[in-house]
């Protein structure tokens, strides 16, 4: 309980030199938190920016889109690559290797590909959440024991229900830590495709704001984006903490 | 298998790749005018390489000084961090709730403020770096067995001591680490403010030559930035295995 007290003061503590900061300088440049409920409300009102809703909708379904193809492919390479045990030792490094370049490397190539529209933020979102998951199964198989696949067939068992009863309970945390990332990092391409170039989408109007030197607006954006994100990665949490006490 | 026979069908997969990519070119299963072919890339790399260097050096110079900062100010961040525990249990929320927000949303105001040139890319390197640094040399420092400081005290070592010689030596892997680490995020940073907001170095090549369609400069771009971060994180990691070793 105390612990949540200090933390709500040291919100309030950051939020006053903000504030403090922020009004002593060029109120053009530098956004107080005082200013920015006022901005959103224009956001949501002014006829200067383009209406709000049809780009939040555009955006979370590049984002669905995006995460379905990237988890549909990490589950499936994963698998591939990690039951088959010389191919995953080929293949495994050359993966982490790629995995290794710092992502927005891609983002051109794609943006020249597919051009402005939702394909290049839905590729390279896909191709950001791809790989955690990918990582993740890979890992979560090595963590399955031998011994117990073994005796688990040499009962009986039929190869889904060893699936189901012994691999899929040792690989869960794994593999769910890697799905929760895998969505941190679709959020991320979708929206650093938007920001390096589009004409819809929550990205463009975070940039349209700031093309119109509309700080507060932009501001009073980024901390709603930037909540929506916190929000959606606390239930990928809560998911995670779930699925690991399943798994023991 | 031999790790030789790995080798060797990794190198043959990776030859195929492009085998098969310069062969869907040249029959127009795709467009050159979007995927270049391989050959027509090392073309491109051949006579535009000596104008990419001093790019190259643009960006790698704006991506130590991010680092340097991000190393400079987290390090002693996550030690302090770490080492306190009531401090961990108020800031640390704080400190991962910002790594999981895009960093990029906040570049926009930091090019409004500092300008379109080398500031603004340094201190997105430092951004994209610094949380990264902070958490993991924070879990590393909180990692450190207590039973080590507890005799290292009794026996009558000083505060300064018992920092110098116990506590650093048992964090120096997660700062290690932390350091590996931070160095792509850095890269990652400074490219993005170069394509956000920049005037020169590679990133702001890749996204110029992409809004222009010249596709084979921006895919000879996109192959010298890769293989320099690729060799860069390969370096490290031998690096990191040989002082294992050592240690």
């Amino acid at each position: 309980m105390r612990i949540w007290l200090w933390r709500l003061g040291l919100l309030l503590i950051a939020l006053t030199l903000w504030e403090a900061v922020a009004s002593m300088l060029n109120p053009i440049l530098y956004v107080g938190p005082s200013r920015l409920p006022g901005a959103l409300a224009r956001v949501l009102a002014t006829r200067d920016l383009p209406p709000l809703a049809g780009h939040v909708w555009l955006t979370m379904g590049e984002i669905a889109v995006a995460y379905v193809l990237a988890v549909a492919g990490g589950l499936w390479v994963g698998f591939l690559l990690g039951l088959r045990h010389t191919v995953g030792r080929i293949y495994e490094p050359l993966l982490a290797t790629l995995y290794a370049v710092p992502s927005v490397v891609w983002y051109p190539s794609l943006m020249l590909c597919f051009g402005l529209g939702p394909a290049s933020k839905i590729a390279f979102g896909f191709f950001l959440g791809f790989f955690p998951v990918t990582l993740a199964v890979l890992a979560g198989i090595r963590q399955v024991p031998a011994t117990l696949v073994t005796v688990a067939v040499s009962m009986g068992a039929k190869p889904w229900t060893v699936f189901r009863k012994v691999m899929l309970p040792a690989m869960a945390s794994t593999m769910v830590g890697g799905l929760r990332t895998g969505l941190a990092l679709s959020v991320v391409g979708v929206l650093v495709g938007e920001l390096l170039g589009a004409r819809a989408g929550l990205g463009y109007v975070i940039n349209y704001a700031y093309g119109l030197m509309m700080t507060a607006e932009y501001a009073a954006l980024v901390v709603l984006v930037a909540a929506a994100v916190l929000l959606l990665d606390g239930a990928g949490a809560l998911i995670e903490a779930r699925v690991k006490r399943w798994a023991g | 298998m031999g790790r030789l026979r790995v080798l060797a069908w990794q190198t043959l997969s990776v030859a195929a790749i492009v085998l098969a990519w310069e062969v869907a070119v040249r029959w127009r299963v795709v467009d050159p005018l979007f995927v270049p072919a391989p050959s027509s890339i090392v073309r491109v790399l051949g006579v535009t390489g000596a104008e990419a260097l001093p790019r190259l050096g643009d960006t790698l110079v704006k991506t130590l000084l991010g680092y340097a900062l991000a190393i400079l100010a987290g390090v002693p961040t996550g030690l302090v961090l770490g080492s306190r525990p009531t401090a961990h249990a108020i800031a640390m929320p704080y400190v991962v709730a910002l790594y999981g927000v895009p960093k990029i949303l906040v570049l926009p105001w930091i090019a409004l403020v500092f300008g379109i040139g080398l500031s603004t890319a340094v201190l997105s390197a430092a951004v994209f770096a610094i949380f990264p640094v902070v958490v993991l040399v924070a879990a590393g420092t909180r990692d450190v067995d207590p039973a080590l400081v507890t005799v290292a005290a009794s026996m009558g070592a000083s505060r300064g001591q018992i920092i110098r010689k116990v506590l650093l030596p048992a964090v120096l892997p997660s700062v290690l680490t932390a350091m590996r680490v931070a160095l792509v995020f850095a890269l990652l940073g400074t490219l993005i403010a170069e394509m956000l907001a920049g005037t020169r170095g590679m990133g702001f090549q890749m996204q110029r030559a992409a809004l222009a369609f010249r596709a084979p400069e921006l895919f000879a771009a996109t192959a010298i930035v890769s293989v320099v971060s690729i060799s860069v994180v390969l370096f490290l990691e031998h690096l990191n295995t040989r002082l294992g070793r050592w240690r």
